[in-house]
């Protein structure tokens, strides 16, 4: 028995209680719990019985799968871009309030 | 293969036109005209052939699966248009050499050659698509023409497009019921397919798509307020586009598709009736402007009237005409552009109201533009006069009842008249009636222009003459381009005819216009002003201004600025789907036992780390707290990750925590510091939906995942990657070359990423480099200072601060540097790889900057993008030299010196570099950026000493 499942369902509802909420850079730092939640889950497709390193020519039927974990992977560096490019976005304005749009200038309803 | 390398060669001109503008400038147009015409001189054995009845075709498969073809053919009907295209193209570009203002030029020189190309393209496809593509080519070649010139084409150029694009989505339509229709994308099997006769309402519809699209290009009414408005394009641009080419692009797609319509009641009686009515309505306006050009504008409209009624007509005779007269109009309106256009070079104004009489002074462009105007006005000897006489000949030909040849006879030859009246006013207007004084002109000598300028103008006009004279050697080509559309054809071309009707309307059109010239001083302000409440510019400013604004009403329906409003229903949808679905599995199947031994006791230690690190995110009011707690539960994943057997992905997780983080406290110091009491956030939703998903995704979690045994990709890539690759590393070699494709894309996302940063940061006007001071939240806390004088001191000498901080760096950096290459290295067979050592180096970065005393970009401005466009570029190519050996991104092996090299290590460079450069966009535009403009202002603080160290490290 495997307590990996818990912890996706403590990682993905704190994400999506954050994701909920009013201010960006929380909701940024649900985007990244839900983040770590899903690449587990990923994880855990792989079976997390065999555990080995997938490295070198002597793998074995105890080798973890390597195809989940490129995925994650490449998974962790795009949220990694999303991260930084919804920070910058936080950045603009003197507040992160979502409910309330900064003056930018221009006219959205126009 | 000769209508292949016409194309291609007309694909290189475009390329080669960037260095050849910036070594000749405007005189590239000599070097463009010299190569058009040698295309066309080139393509004069194939024409020979075309003329002898063959057709020259190439053809390679394009999209097999759809049945598109790369198909060209070059028939009768094509090389008239293709020489059209190429012969005053290449007047027009010899004209521009000695008209556009002296500089580079590059973007008219570009997009005029791409337009001939996609105008080449249509009239050679012989594939529907292509054709569709061809013609889309030459709408966005024309707008980017009009848009090019200056703050007054932005709003035309846009009206251009909509009105053209409306044409395309026709054609598009058009072309897909062909397509379906016929079963074949072939352009001429899809004309000569039965279906057109079985199908009567098919048919009509597919041929008034047709002719709708043909209007829009051809400037018919209701279509025609965009010619007019297109005048604000440079003149050699009108010239080229507005009288032989993208005009012509209508009339072609008219008369090509008139083999399949011709005999369709509705497409003879809307383009009889359209034309003629356009035609009519265009002269009188034409008579009523005072702009040159623009009266040119309207004149093309009436004249592409004329051809279109003739093809309405659709009896080979008066396709012979409309192919006559398109060729005729071409010559004679492509000059007298070039005409207008000198006159305004040498006067400085093109409104007849303000020029003086200029016959004297300008002599040779007076007779150039009287024998233009003689042709469009269709007096004899010139070749406008055989074609018109044949264009109103044919209109006796009309189909339909008894009364419809008459009716459109004559109002073929009312629209005459006037185009008589406005013929005269263009020389009377220019040349004789002007009452100002020579010396009152902007320009302080009024006087005939340059040979440059005069002969690529005076060519076309003076070229109809002898070939009136001669009119039979055009019998050939118009002969095979009737008959490529038609099952006849054989009317031969005579200057002279005989007392003919047509020719007794051209005595009383003369007398009937002659009347109107004379009465011309009374006439004049009773027509220049505004015939009409609202101009079709205007009509199509309110529909566009109509457009937006419904659609705004529409966004605002839905539109919500917070993101919760539009996550909440795809979290709830991904809630019902895992939930309700793992319990229908568990309740309702034999779920299969799961694999023994899937746990570990760390497990559990980290379950209780991540728990508390969750619920502290999710309840910590201070920014700061949340993102230590943010952090912990990001360390406690990565131990997961590690634990789990993935060394690689444990790696990257952990240099993408601390990167993130420093990124996150850079982004807060701009922030207040808690996230405050907001309306929203006590509400019981939330949580609910947080509980239920948590729950769901848990209990996924547990039912799907560990109940089988090990799958056969993982078997595969365990036993035989190794061996494939020659990388140890299973998930680098997966990620660089079995899954190459998903990694290139990842990339893109990286430097998009970094693209935006950069443009909307700097689309936004920064606050804190208004006032040149910091925001009250971004000051030191007002009771830090005071209690701890340990940080007061460090506020306010942070050079002194970071000294401990400068020295790490120094020791670290070359160790960072080192251990990047050593992970990149090794990537292939053991833990490490691009994205590793990139990151790696980016905390290198990090440090740079952090040990700064002050916020400076740690990059010259610029490296970044370089860094992220060159790594995707570097990641491409490699790609491309996979086709070497046999696919995209295929890697090529090979040993040097003992060591193992493959190509993926070069995309593993792409990958490096993409990396680095976004995580310097992170710290330079978030960190740096703001305070930039601070430093460089006039009062800006001296450079504190610390910054020659720091300089000194960056080297390093």
């Amino acid at each position: 028995m495997s307590v990996l499942p818990l912890t996706v369902a403590a990682l993905v509802a704190g994400g999506t209680y954050l994701l909920l909420q009013a201010g960006l850079v929380r909701i940024i730092f649900g985007i990244t719990l839900l983040s770590h939640g899903a690449n587990l889950m990923l994880l855990a497709a792989g079976v997390s019985a065999w555990r080995t390193e997938p490295l070198g020519a002597e793998g074995s039927s105890r080798s973890a799968d390597p195809l989940p974990m490129a995925f994650v992977l490449t998974a962790i560096v795009i949220t990694l871009a999303v991260t930084v490019l919804m920070l910058a976005l936080a950045r603009i304005g003197g507040d992160d309030d979502t409910y309330q749009m900064p003056d930018t200038g221009e006219d959205h309803h126009g | 293969m000769t209508v292949l390398l016409l194309l291609v060669a007309l694909a290189a001109v475009p390329v080669l036109v960037v260095p050849t503008t910036l070594a000749l400038g405007r005189r590239t147009g000599w070097v463009l005209a010299a190569a058009f015409l040698g295309m066309a001189a080139a393509l004069v054995p194939a024409g020979r052939d075309v003329l002898r009845g063959e057709e020259v075709t190439w053809s390679r498969p394009w999209v097999p699966q759809l049945d598109v073809d790369l198909a060209l053919r070059l028939d009768g009907l094509g090389l008239v248009f293709v020489m059209i295209a190429l012969v005053i193209g290449a007047a027009v570009l010899a004209y521009s050499a000695a008209y556009l203002s002296p500089g580079r030029q590059l973007g008219f020189y570009l997009w005029m050659t791409v337009f001939a190309l996609g105008m080449v393209g249509l009239v050679l496809a012989d594939d529907l698509v292509l054709l569709f593509l061809c013609w889309e080519i030459t709408s966005l070649a024309s707008f980017l023409l009009i848009a090019r010139s200056g703050s007054g084409g932005e709003a035309a150029s846009t009206r251009t497009l909509i009105i053209t694009f409306v044409g395309g989505l026709t054609l598009l339509v058009a072309v897909v019921l062909m397509i379906v229709a016929t079963g074949t994308t072939s352009l001429s099997e899809a004309l000569a397919s039965p279906v057109w006769q079985d199908n009567g309402a098919l048919t009509t519809t597919v041929a008034l798509l047709v002719a709708v699209s043909g209007f829009t290009k051809a400037a018919q009414f209701p279509f025609h307020p965009w010619l007019p408005d297109a005048m604000a394009a440079a003149t050699p641009v009108s010239a080229y586009l507005h009288a032989a080419a993208v005009v012509k692009a209508g009339i072609y797609l008219m008369l090509r598709f008139s083999e399949a319509f011709s005999s369709v009641p509705a497409w003879n009686a809307l383009l009889i009736a359209t034309g003629l009515f356009t035609a009519a309505m265009a002269a009188l306006f034409a008579l009523g402007q005072t702009d040159l050009k623009r009266l040119m504008a309207y004149s093309t409209v009436s004249q592409l009237g004329l051809i279109t009624a003739a093809i309405g007509v659709g009896t080979p005779k008066a396709l012979t005409a409309a192919v006559l007269h398109t060729i005729a109009h071409a010559l004679f309106k492509s000059g007298l552009f070039m005409m207008v256009g000198i006159v305004d070079h040498q006067t400085g104004t093109r409104d007849v109201r303000r020029l003086p009489p200029l016959w004297r002074v300008m002599p040779w462009s007076f007779a150039t533009v009287i024998a233009g105007a003689a042709a469009m006005a269709g007096l004899p000897p010139l070749l406008g006069f055989v074609s018109k006489e044949m264009v109103l000949g044919s209109m006796l030909d009309a189909p339909g009842p008894a009364w419809t040849g008459p009716v459109a006879f004559v109002a073929a030859a009312a629209g005459a008249v006037l185009t008589f009246a406005y013929c005269a006013k263009i020389v009377l207007g220019a040349f004789v009636d002007g009452e100002r004084e020579l010396e009152d002109c902007s320009v302080p000598e009024v006087r005939e222009a340059g040979p440059a300028l005069l002969v690529p103008a005076m060519l076309p006009i003076w070229a109809g003459l002898p070939l009136a004279l001669a009119v039979w050697v055009l019998d050939p080509p118009v002969d095979r381009a009737v008959s490529a559309i038609s099952d006849g054809g054989g009317y031969a071309l005579h200057l002279w005819h005989g007392i003919t009707p047509e020719l007794l309307a051209t005595a009383v059109v003369v007398l009937g216009g002659t009347l109107v010239v004379s009465r011309r001083r009374w006439l004049r302000p009773r027509l220049e002003r505004d015939l009409l409440p609202r101009s079709g510019v205007q009509l199509i400013s309110q529909a566009v201004h109509g457009a937006t604004r419904g659609g705004s009403w529409l966004a605002r329906l839905v539109a919500a600025d917070h993101p919760g409003r539009h996550v909440t229903p795809i979290l709830a949808v991904l809630t019902l789907l895992l939930g309700v679905g793992t319990l229908a599995v568990t309740l309702g199947t034999d779920v299969p036992a799961a694999q023994p031994d899937l746990g570990r006791p760390i497990d559990a230690a980290l379950l209780l780390l991540v728990a508390l690190g969750v619920v502290g995110v999710c309840l910590a009011q201070s920014r700061i707290a949340a993102t230590v707690y943010l952090g912990g539960v990001g360390i406690a994943v990565t131990v997961q990750l590690f634990a789990l057997g993935a060394p690689d992905v444990g790696l990257t997780q952990l240099m993408v925590e601390v990167l993130t983080v420093t990124v996150i406290m850079l982004v807060l110091r701009g922030l207040p510091s808690g996230f405050g009491h907001r309306r929203h956030s006590r509400r019981p939703g939330p949580v609910v939906l947080a509980l239920l998903l948590g729950a769901a995704a848990g209990g996924a979690t547990w039912l799907l995942t560990g109940r089988r045994e090990q799958s056969d990709p993982a078997r595969y890539f365990i036993d035989e990657g190794t061996e494939v690759t020659g990388g140890d590393n299973l998930v680098n070699v997966i990620l660089v070359e079995f899954r190459a494709l998903d990694t290139l894309g990842e990339l893109a996302v990286l430097g998009l990423a970094g693209v935006a940063i950069v443009g909307v940061l700097a689309t936004v006007p920064d606050r804190r480099s208004e006032d040149g001071a910091a925001p009250a939240e971004l000051r030191p806390h007002p009771d830090a200072a005071p209690h701890d004088p340990q940080a007061a001191r460090a506020l306010a000498d942070p050079a002194s601060n970071l000294r401990a901080m400068q020295l790490l760096l120094r020791l670290l950096t070359p160790g960072l540097v080192l251990l990047s290459v050593l992970i990149f290295w090794r990537g292939h067979n053991e833990p490490g790889g691009g994205f590793i050592a990139a990151l790696v180096a980016s905390a290198a970065v990090a440090l740079v900057y952090l040990a700064r005393p002050e916020d400076r970009p740690v990059a010259r401005p610029g490296l970044h993008l370089g860094l992220i466009a060159g790594g995707v570029l570097t990641a491409i190519g490699t790609g491309l030299i996979g086709y070497a050996h046999s696919s995209f991104l295929e890697p090529l092996h090979g040993y040097v010196g003992g060591v193992h090299l493959s190509t993926s290590m070069l995309f593993d460079v792409g990958v490096y570099a993409a990396v680095l450069g976004l995580v310097m966009v992170a710290f330079d535009r978030l960190g740096a950026a703001a305070v930039e403009h601070r430093t460089t202002g006039p009062d800006s603080p001296a450079p504190p000493p610390a910054e020659h160290a720091s300089a000194q490290e960056e080297r390093a």
